[in-house]
């Protein structure tokens, strides 16, 4: 079926040099995608276009927005999204999901390594610099056993499809990953603005995610709690995942508090509710280490609560993520994963890493040095995309500004080369009509005591700027509804 | 032979304006470890708040204050009885082969283990210019080296209260030659862990009985790991080994870790605090 | 619950009452002024001194002109003034979204189209032809959220601090207005041989607090002052007297302490003691001094208003 025969479709656009998922090598529609091509095809612009606006002021009108991070008028803004859903085939995702939970526990057990007898730093499997010159390598964990022996509970993983067809990680995000209640809420959207597509296809539940994180997280509770009571909690109501922060509350059933609402009493935490203290048995945490007690870490920090650290090393209360995880987070670290995942699983990866070429090292950095057009060079220490510089974007300036960057601080720089993100039909306001756009998959795993959960779905987000690669959502990026087919 | 040490620590804070809430945390009670115990204490505040002992991140014991009522000023007082047991700091042989010595020091399993005192924190950061003013011998061991540095600090400083302040870099330090026992175990610190030698920074109470410098505060020194020996303590204020005079409280990769006393405020205004630290000695038999 | 959460649902509900009061006084004293039948009630200067009064602003004196369009705007929509609807309803759901985990989707929603659509009216045609539709979009949109809130969450303590909320600020309301209503039937007295118990200005209160087809039911007549202030003071079966308010308060306050131990100290036991004082009062002995009446009853609600916060809300 030939893409000019659909209303929407019909100005699609195809780059023979991009992969784009709705085909398959011999360049015909995929069959997962056939129905889905002629449901949507079926619609005109204008229906479409309406749709779609229904689709944004359902968003804005539950609230479901986020504020930008040093915006100066800081508007309310809605997370773009994307009607055209996202299919995963049964058997690919098998694979993502195995790999998933592959590389979180192997990131546990590093963790808890790193942080008691540390053999993987002695016998030179990965470098004690490491560990040695990051900042989130927290020497107040050292010898803490985390409740149920679990650092990493929750961690998303960053995952794309490269042009040859195959998935590799990006990124493990393993200190306080966001983004799983836009699955939700995209689904919601999808749902609200276009039932009928779920007619034809068996597509897992994303709804699940609450009730098996405070299942997960209840197995990891402290000694001697029978029923332990749970809360989320939140730096407030300003911070840009707030939303989330309160749908996962709500949707668990479990208070949302504030540093405020906390107080610790002879190393136990109690919150503050109107008829008095009641104890708090596991914190799901959305603050970062650095503020969570200002009596441990950073002391002019008004989000944590004075004396948490001293409870949880008592083994009193849980803390999700356990705090010094950020070590893991590194991009410095995922570079040696499949090192990290051989050695303690005794496995091979099962999704691909990025080729990494460490600034740190001489040989390395001089190769980067004289390849900057071909290479996307990141910052080791900083999250939401930012300081990422891509190289064939780069002017001849810029390239010798990032040049001497690198060469200033080394170590504070990894480059790999420019993977080429698959692209997706993606609809765009200002030509109203499906362009191709470069997506990624965020995926969600919850680790367990002895069992693990990895959301059926996940997060797609796309660079709504055309060519552009990088996704988050603080640099523009949207998202869409992403379906695991059932069998 | 044993000594009985009396320390009386006292702390006052005012406040610009009305606290509504506070929560302190002391780390001043002198820690239990072998030589040193504490026989009795007792600890309490002007306004009769309840306090609670707990441990900290690194273990050392801590008394925690939380505070909820309004008030501008308050005042803390903690006596201790200390037994120390005196011990020859110069009760081990030195190795025979300095350069074999050193060497042992950049073993990767040694350097993993002491990763956190090999560390170069905010506070134990040299330029590189810097450090290179002390020479490290290499026909000396580790410990003489130690000791020379422990000199080449007490006169690179001339003991000057006042002049610096938390947040006072090493450099600056280094450049003006003035400061505190802070900045003297800061100093030692850094270099020895640019020589691969772990070095810990000690917080704690000095009796100053001799004649030695540090003023009515808390004191500050140096633990350096020797090999086959153990932790060493180095007292570059004064330029002498630690012994019977130094009542330690507790250890860290630099003050920051060792902090007497945090605070934490629902306040707005500025507030002053003032240490004072009396430490009386007796031999006992 | 949390003692902070609890807090911001209760000035959630006080602020939503808050927002359709004004909305109500202005647009009810606005176009009942159109055909009042003494020249003074229909005197526009008196009726945006009125709202100013009502909604706690300071009032000009006498000789200075006030300008309508000004009053209308710094009254509705001015988000520098802190009592305005718009900053209300700001108010509304900031404390929504900090208990945004507590409150249904349903209530959470309305809430915040409530408060785009406030942002998003446009200053200019309010000012000039605005006033009926933005005050009669806010009276109903409110009315959307009490409806929310009474059938979209669970009735227990999170309902039962919402509804301490919308009932003591409705009590307030109704007191605020009383008292600007009271004085505005002094002032417009003795036009036309009006008397003060038979003042227009008393048809006017009762619509203000949508209450004069009830009145009328009730009593058969043209409201004067004495009917008018019983019912809407100590008659328990009008949903916005007095008395209706201090009932709800107190079921409502039983459900965050249904201790029956004598505890004199509680909210509970004041606002007991508040309410069996009116409960079996006649309206002869509050209308011979109103205005102490007045003063007193907003030092009792305030009274009540801390105790509850030292008793659940002090964290």
């Amino acid at each position: 079926m030939a893409a000019k025969d659909h209303t929407i479709f019909s100005s699609y656009q195809r780059d023979p040099a991009l992969f784009d998922e709705l085909y398959d090598e011999k360049g015909e529609v995929k069959n997962i995608y056939k129905t889905l091509f002629d449901l949507y095809g079926s619609h005109s612009i204008e229906d479409y276009m309406r749709l779609n606006e229904k689709a944004k002021s359902s968003f804005f009108n539950q609230g479901i927005t986020f504020q930008v991070y040093g915006d100066k008028d800081s508007q309310e803004k809605i997370f773009p999204f994307d009607l055209f859903p996202r299919i995963i085939d049964p058997a690919e995702w098998e694979v993502i999901e195995k790999g998933a939970i592959q590389r979180s526990r192997a990131l546990n057990l590093f963790l808890w390594d790193i942080y008691h007898d540390k053999k993987i730093l002695k016998q030179g499997v990965v470098p004690l610099e490491l560990v040695s010159s990051s900042e989130n390598y927290l020497h107040q964990m050292m010898d803490v056993d985390p409740p149920g022996g679990i650092y990493n509970h929750i961690s998303g993983t960053d995952i794309i499809k490269h042009n040859d067809g195959k998935y590799y990680v990006l990124e493990d995000n393993i200190r306080c990953p966001s983004g799983v209640s836009y699955v939700i809420s995209n689904r919601t959207a999808l749902k609200r603005a276009l039932f009928g597509v779920f007619n034809h296809y068996q597509a897992y539940t994303v709804t699940n995610y609450a009730e098996n994180l405070l299942e997960l997280l209840e197995t990891v509770k402290p000694k001697g709690v029978d029923s332990p009571n749970t809360v989320v909690i939140t730096p407030g109501m300003y911070n840009s995942a707030f939303y989330e922060h309160s749908y996962l509350a709500k949707t668990m059933g479990v208070e949302l508090v504030e540093g405020r609402d906390l107080y610790v009493e002879n190393d136990f935490v109690y919150m503050r509710t109107i008829k008095g203290p009641e104890k708090v048995d596991i914190i799901y945490r959305r603050i970062d280490d650095q503020f969570m007690d200002p009596l441990e870490f950073r002391s002019d920090s008004a989000l944590g609560v004075p004396g948490l650290f001293s409870a949880y090393k008592k083994g009193n209360v849980t803390l999700a993520n356990a705090p010094g995880t950020g070590v893991a987070d590194d991009k410095a670290v995922y570079t040696y994963m499949p090192e990290i995942i051989k050695y303690y699983l005794d496995e091979e990866p099962i999704l691909n890493n990025v080729h990494t070429y460490h600034c740190s090292r001489k040989e390395e950095l001089a190769y980067v040095l004289e390849h900057i057009p071909e290479l996307v060079v990141k910052p080791v220490d900083e999250a939401g995309g930012y300081g990422i510089s891509i190289g064939n974007k780069l002017t001849k300036e810029e390239i010798e500004k990032v040049k001497k960057q690198i060469a200033e601080n080394p170590r504070k720089y990894v480059a790999q080369p420019i993977m080429s993100l698959s692209v997706h039909p993606t609809y765009i306001d200002e030509t109203n009509s499906f362009e191709q756009r470069h997506v990624d998959l965020r995926t969600f795993t919850i680790l367990g005591k002895d069992r693990e959960f990895v959301l059926k779905g996940g997060l797609t987000r796309v660079a709504l700027r055309r060519g552009n690669l990088v996704v988050n959502s603080s640099q523009g990026g949207g998202s869409k509804d992403t379906w695991v087919l059932k069998h | 032979m044993s000594l009985e040490y009396r320390i009386a620590y006292k702390a006052e804070n005012q406040y610009e304006h009305p606290v509504k809430e506070a929560r302190w945390q002391f780390l001043i009670c002198p820690h239990e470890e072998e030589g040193q115990k504490v026989t009795s204490f007792s600890f309490g505040n002007s306004l009769n708040f309840p306090y609670e002992v707990s441990t900290n991140a690194y273990g050392f014991t801590t008394m925690r204050i939380l505070a909820k009522a309004e008030f501008k000023h308050i005042s803390f007082e903690a006596d201790f009885n200390v037994l120390k047991t005196a011990a020859s700091p110069f009760d081990f042989d030195l190795p025979l082969d300095p350069v074999e010595d050193l060497q042992r020091y950049q073993n990767l399993h040694f350097r993993v283990e002491f990763e956190p005192f090999l560390r170069r924190t905010q506070l134990t950061t040299l330029l590189e210019q810097h450090s290179k003013f002390f020479e490290y011998r290499k026909e000396k061991t580790v410990f003489e080296n130690l000791v020379d540095l422990n000199r080449w600090v007490f006169e690179k400083i001339f003991y000057t209260p006042g002049v610096t302040h938390v947040n006072t870099t090493l450099d600056e330090i280094v450049e003006n030659r003035h400061g505190v026992c802070q900045d003297f175990a800061h100093l030692f610190a850094a270099v020895a862990r640019q020589f691969g030698i772990p070095c810990r920074y000690v917080s704690g109470y000095l009796h100053q009985g001799n004649g030695y410098f540090g003023d009515s505060q808390m004191h500050a020194w140096n633990e350096a790991f020797i090999q086959d020996v153990g932790w060493i303590g180095f007292d570059p204020t004064n330029n002498i080994l630690t012994g019977e005079n130094h009542i330690k409280v507790a250890h860290g990769k630099d003050y920051a870790d060792c902090a007497p006393l945090k605070g934490i405020l629902y306040s707005k205004g500025e507030n002053t605090t003032n240490h004072s630290v009396q430490v009386h000695g007796q031999q006992q038999q | 619950m949390l003692a902070r959460v609890a807090n911001n649902l209760f000035w959630m509900g006080r602020y939503i009452e808050r927002s359709e009061h004004i909305a109500r006084y202005m647009h009810v004293n606005y176009f009942s002024s159109l055909d009042a039948p003494h020249e003074i009630s229909r005197s526009r200067q008196f009726v945006l001194r009125s709202m100013l009064r009502m909604a706690g602003e300071a009032v000009p004196d006498e000789g200075e002109e006030l300008n309508e369009e000004e009053v209308l705007h710094r009254l509705a929509l001015d988000p520098s003034n802190p009592f305005s609807i718009i900053s209300n309803v700001r108010y509304t759901r900031e404390n929504a979204n900090s208990a945004r985990d507590l409150i249904s989707t349903e209530l959470y929603e309305s809430i915040n189209k409530f408060y785009h659509f406030v942002l998003k009216y446009p200053a200019d045609h309010y000012k000039k032809k605005g006033l009926y539709d933005f005050s009669v979009n806010i009276i109903e949109m409110s009315s959307i959220l009490r409806g929310r809130i009474r059938s979209t969450l669970l009735h227990d303590e999170v309902y039962a601090i919402i509804l301490l909320g919308v009932n003591l600020e409705r009590a307030n309301q109704l007191i605020r207005m009383i008292n600007a209503k009271y004085q505005d039937a002094k002032e417009a007295r003795g036009s036309y041989g009006d008397t003060f118990s038979k003042s227009f200005e008393w048809t006017t209160l009762l619509k203000c607090l949508e209450s004069y087809d009830m009145n009328r039911r009730h009593y058969k007549k043209t409201p004067t002052s004495l009917t008018t202030l019983e019912f809407l003071i100590l008659n328990p079966n009008c949903p916005r007297s007095l008395m209706n308010c201090l009932n709800q308060i107190y079921n409502h306050i039983r459900v965050l302490d249904n201790s029956f131990r004598y505890n004199k100290d509680s909210t509970a036991f004041l606002v007991g003691r508040v309410r069996s004082e009116y409960q079996y009062k006649y309206i002869e002995e509050i209308e011979g001094n109103i205005q102490q009446f007045i003063d007193g009853m907003l030092k009792n609600l305030a009274d009540i208003g801390t105790q509850m916060e030292n008793e659940f809300f002090h964290y």
